[in-house]
């Protein structure tokens, strides 16, 4: 909606579609200058941190999966990184490595979903995913079929699709069977060829000419594409443990959302796949590497439209990382670590799909939580994603107020925020002025 | 069994978070109906996009949920969807409006427009809901919403048999 002379322009956006959870967007204009951008959010994380509170250090994992229905896996492998780094516990690498794969079936499911049902429509001209289906049916079976393999992956290790129940602190209730595990072979191969198919698909869409000035942070392993765990490192090289991360990370209130606003040394930075892509694409499966170079994608993007590409190069990349860990599988016997509780702080740091997720505890000898910190990824993408849409509202301005709606809520989407991550509500509103 | 292998005749989806306080009456109502039924609870859900490979061929789909219209908390209303409509029906993800206890990202009638494009639609939906009254964060059930949930278990084990 937009109000206002032609001097002034104000749009409105409300319930920005298809991103996860509900928000509202404002943009202002005054004399062909966009003047102010504000992607408003309404609820804090803190309240979920509140209810940590008093409760037993071994329920963290499952509380914090419930906080955020998209990926819940991220949430659990944060709290149990974060609990056993409180109690001084190391798992065996076997743990570790089903971990991994749990961790790879909620990539591949929620990077299916937002690559076909929720971005996609975006290039093709298609007002959601039901004109896609109508328009090109195989291309959403396609998707649906990779985002069923993720689900098969987090259903065998995880005991559900949905939210996973055999995730505990040290490792996980009982570890499933090699004939179980081997079973997830063959449609792992086939989502493998689905995921190069979906590179090939997005690489020829068209993307707007827009570059981005990002600073990106994202989780790097010597050995592996980050995911299950890391160093946080930014793409000039530096780095930093993740025990100092809730203290170079600060966040700040800002009167217009009840979210927080997280800057790094001063600055605000972009976590998620165009982060990871430029810091990891060294360590990326050769498949992947490979399928990246096949459509021309430069080693570092720092175009935000393309962030679909870089998505489904991430999807080969899980699809065979799963493939190989299937192929590897050693049950962990036991399958967890006991874990005794000890009063201390642990600090835990994983991949979402959507970013770095962090979590801090303090936890008393009892092993009872005394506080609790969670970052997720969309607080920390925030003040770069209201910096894109000033950017794309600017370049933008010429366009009628329907379409430079859309094309802000394109820029949202550019970064599939978890808006129930950050906050429950969300109401889109683009005003200009 | 899995996913990819297993499709049940009913299936029953729970949404909704525990910790949302009566947004938590979903899945509570669609766990014990399953225990009282042949019925396979699929939930607890967030997005209705995960009922997509959950649903396939099932001769019945009842989606539990906590609802905000306005009557008096507690009250259970069971209402059909007729997955055949060609209208394009409210909801879908350009429904989410402010204020509501919502986090889908694609609305019910969104998914089973999706659902009917790629001929992945159930033959019957029926949604039960359960009016909420309040959803902020924290755990347990307003007295009125939990007072409902045996009738809404009766409803929805009711629904169950007649399959």
């Amino acid at each position: 909606m937009t109000h206002g002379s032609q001097r002034e322009r104000t749009i409105g956006v409300e319930g920005i579609s298809r991103v996860e959870g509900e928000g509202s967007l404002r943009v202002s204009v005054r004399d062909g200058t966009v003047t102010n951008v504000a992607l408003e959010i309404f609820e804090p994380p803190r309240y979920f941190e509140a209810m940590l509170v008093g409760r037993h250090f071994s329920e963290a994992p499952d509380i914090t999966a419930r906080i955020c229905g998209i990926c819940p896996v991220a949430y659990q492998m944060s709290a149990c990184a974060a609990m056993e780094d409180a109690c001084g516990v190391v798992v065996d690498e076997r743990v570790t490595a089903l971990r991994r794969l749990l961790y790879c079936g909620e990539w591949i499911q929620s990077h299916a979903l937002h690559v076909y049902l929720l971005h996609a429509p975006d290039f093709l001209g298609c007002a959601d995913a039901v004109e896609l289906a109508e328009r090109d049916r195989p291309a959403i079976e396609r998707g649906l079929a990779l985002k069923r393999t993720g689900n098969l992956l987090m259903e065998t290790v995880g005991g559900r699709a949905i939210h996973p129940v055999n995730v505990r602190v040290g490792g996980f209730y009982r570890a499933p069977d090699r004939d179980v595990i081997a079973a997830l072979g063959e449609p792992l191969r086939h989502a493998r060829d689905a995921a190069l198919a979906t590179v090939r698909w997005v690489g020829g869409f068209d993307f707007p000419d827009v570059v981005g000035d990002y600073r990106y942070v994202a989780l790097r392993h010597p050995e592996h594409y980050a995911i299950e765990r890391g160093r946080p490192t930014s793409a000039d090289g530096s780095d930093f443990d993740v025990a100092h991360f809730a203290d170079l990370v600060v966040e700040e209130h800002v009167e217009r959302s009840t979210a927080l606003h997280a800057r790094l040394g001063g600055r605000h930075y972009l976590t998620g796949p165009l982060a990871r892509y430029a810091i990891n694409g060294d360590v990326l499966p050769s498949i992947a590497r490979q399928a990246a170079r096949d459509v021309g994608l430069a080693t570092r993007v720092d175009n935000p439209f393309q962030s679909i590409v870089v998505r489904a190069v991430e999807l080969v990349a899980a699809c065979d990382e799963a493939l190989s860990l299937v192929e590897a599988y050693e049950p962990p016997d036991p399958p967890a670590t006991e874990v005794a509780p000890r009063a201390g702080i642990g600090t835990g740091a994983t991949e979402a799909p959507r970013g770095l997720l962090f979590h801090q505890y303090e936890i008393d000898e009892r092993g009872t939580i005394l506080r609790a910190r969670i970052v997720p990824p969309t607080s920390q993408n925030q003040l770069t994603i209201e910096d894109d849409l000033r950017r794309v509202a600017q370049a933008g301005l010429d366009l009628d107020d329907h379409d430079l709606q859309w094309r802000c809520e394109q820029a949202v989407r550019n970064h599939d925020p978890c808006i129930s991550c950050a906050a429950h509500f969300l109401d889109l509103e683009v005003v200009r002025s | 069994m899995t996913t990819m292998d297993r499709h049940a005749r009913v299936v029953l989806a729970g949404f909704g978070s525990e910790y949302r306080l009566d947004d938590g009456v979903g899945p509570l109502v669609a766990a014990r109906a399953e225990r009282e039924s042949e019925a396979r609870d699929v939930g607890p859900l967030s997005d209705p996009l995960d009922l997509l490979g959950h649903w396939n061929g099932a001769e019945l789909v009842i989606v539990i949920d906590a609802v905000r219209s306005g009557v008096a908390p507690g009250t259970v209303r069971v209402v059909e969807i007729d997955v055949d409509a060609d209208s394009r029906v409210t909801g879908g993800d350009q429904s989410a409006a402010p204020g509501t206890t919502s986090t889908h990202g694609i609305g019910l009638e969104g998914v089973l427009r999706l659902a009917r494009a790629i001929g992945q639609a159930p033959k019957r939906l029926v949604v039960v809901g359960i009016e909420g009254e309040r959803f902020g964060v924290g755990e347990g059930l307003s007295p009125a919403v939990e007072a409902a949930v045996s009738d809404a278990v009766r409803a929805v084990v009711g629904l169950v048999r007649e399959v």
